[in-house]
């Protein structure tokens, strides 16, 4: 009995060893966090052209080291005039997906992104045509169509970059490759632009967003890098396994993480 | 990967700035004209007219005169009625025809703009001088090039 007693706490005291010495020399520091951010280009172009005033708000929060969860918002006034019709548009857009940032997290360090996000968008609007002329052999029409209000849905893909430049502050940028889903006008009033998509005449559009947050970190988890393991094949065409790092712990690259959270 | 992130963010913004001041706005190069297509037939076999002169009534302009092997012609509607009559004159013979028609508003693209697309209410009235039959192929006016009408003569 004291000798079944005395190996199990001696295999306790051994695994518990181990597993300390797993989290000191295999794992590293991850910060997870809360930004709050905003689109800034729409605002700077709105200096160059005042007939568009975009402006566009997130929150993402890190869910672990590679995934953050996106909930974006904004608002759109667009004027648009030529030779034969004016139109207006103005609404609001919520967008919300994952961000999946593809950099290893001994690299990252929770600082830096390089990844792409997948969200879907729906978008509320108004839009209206004060005048349309349309001039044929029987003369010119004059002709406008009343404000109507439309819903519209779209997916994004949007791979970018991100670096928090100073403590707590980020900035990156992110291109946008949209697909329209849904507009509730119809095949012969699609809307010329709209909230959050764009061009709503195509169905694909692309945009490049300029970011700004601000980044508040909320938890911090221990992301264990995992060694890589090399597989040999010889002439004889057996295998042999390898480990490619020396010391386990060290950063570089061959790492992959998985997390231990506290 | 961190100096192409950081190098990266200080490039973007200016490049995308600059792109989008050079933009300029597009050119139309689409058919912004919702024409009601009209085919001819002659013993019931595709064939244009030697003469075909055509036009509103009561108005001072012709969209065809004595022209030949006009096939289909492009009958333009007023949008701004609910009805048109035109004068079709085939091989020198007279005949009027009435169209009856709603239209609405279609979007071409935002360089072209608006067009009004049309739909035959009904089937049209005419005189049968030289016309012997008028078949509705598709009551959907568009600015697409399919045949609406077929004239047998």
């Amino acid at each position: 009995m004291w000798r079944t007693f005395a190996y199990f706490i001696s295999l306790l005291i051994f695994l518990n060893c181990s597993l300390i010495q797993v989290k000191a020399q295999d794992t590293i520091p991850i910060p997870l966090k809360i930004k709050v951010g905003m689109e800034v280009s729409g605002l700077s172009l709105y200096y160059t052209d005042k007939n568009i005033f975009k402006s566009e708000g997130y929150i993402s929060v890190d869910l672990n080291e590679k995934r953050s969860f996106v909930l974006a918002a904004g608002y759109l006034d667009y004027k648009y005039s030529q030779y034969n019709y004016s139109y207006l548009n103005n609404g609001f857009f919520v967008r919300t997906g994952i961000d999946f940032n593809l950099i290893k997290p001994d690299k990252a360090l929770g600082k830096y992104y390089a990844g792409i996000g997948l969200s879907y968008g729906l978008s509320r609007f108004s839009s209206e045509v004060p005048i349309f002329l349309k001039t044929n052999y029987w003369g010119t029409t004059s002709s406008s169509i009343s404000r109507k209000t439309d819903w519209g849905h779209y997916l994004e893909a949007s791979p970018g970059v991100r670096a928090e430049i100073f403590n707590h502050l980020s900035i990156g940028w992110s291109i946008s490759l949209r697909m329209l889903l849904y507009t509730s006008t119809g095949n012969d009033l699609r809307p010329i632009y709209f909230p959050g998509f764009g061009d709503g005449t195509k169905k694909f559009t692309a945009g490049l967003s300029y970011f700004i947050a601000w980044n508040i970190p909320y938890k911090k988890i221990n992301v264990v890098l995992k060694k890589e393991v090399k597989v040999d094949t010889d002439d004889n065409g057996d295998t042999d396994n390898k480990d490619t790092k020396g010391a386990a712990g060290t950063s570089g690259t061959g790492q992959q993480g998985s997390v231990i959270r506290q | 990967m961190r100096k192409f992130i950081r190098g990266s963010l200080l490039i973007i913004l200016p490049g995308t700035i600059l792109f989008l001041l050079s933009c300029t706005q597009g050119s139309c190069f689409e058919e912004t004209e919702s024409y009601l297509k009209a085919s001819f037939y002659k013993n019931s076999i595709l064939t244009a007219p030697d003469s075909l002169t055509l036009y509103g009534l009561n108005t001072d302009s012709t969209i065809y005169n004595k022209t030949a092997s006009i096939q289909p012609a492009l009958i333009p509607l007023n949008a701004s009625t609910e009805s048109c009559v035109f004068v079709i004159q085939i091989n020198g013979v007279v005949d009027t025809i009435e169209f009856q028609y709603s239209s609405y508003p279609h979007l071409i693209s935002k360089e072209c703009g608006y067009t009004f697309y049309h739909h035959l209410d009904t089937v049209p009235k005419y005189t049968q001088h030289v016309i012997d039959t008028i078949y509705v192929s598709n009551k959907t006016i568009t600015n697409l090039n399919v045949e609406n009408l077929r004239i047998f003569y």
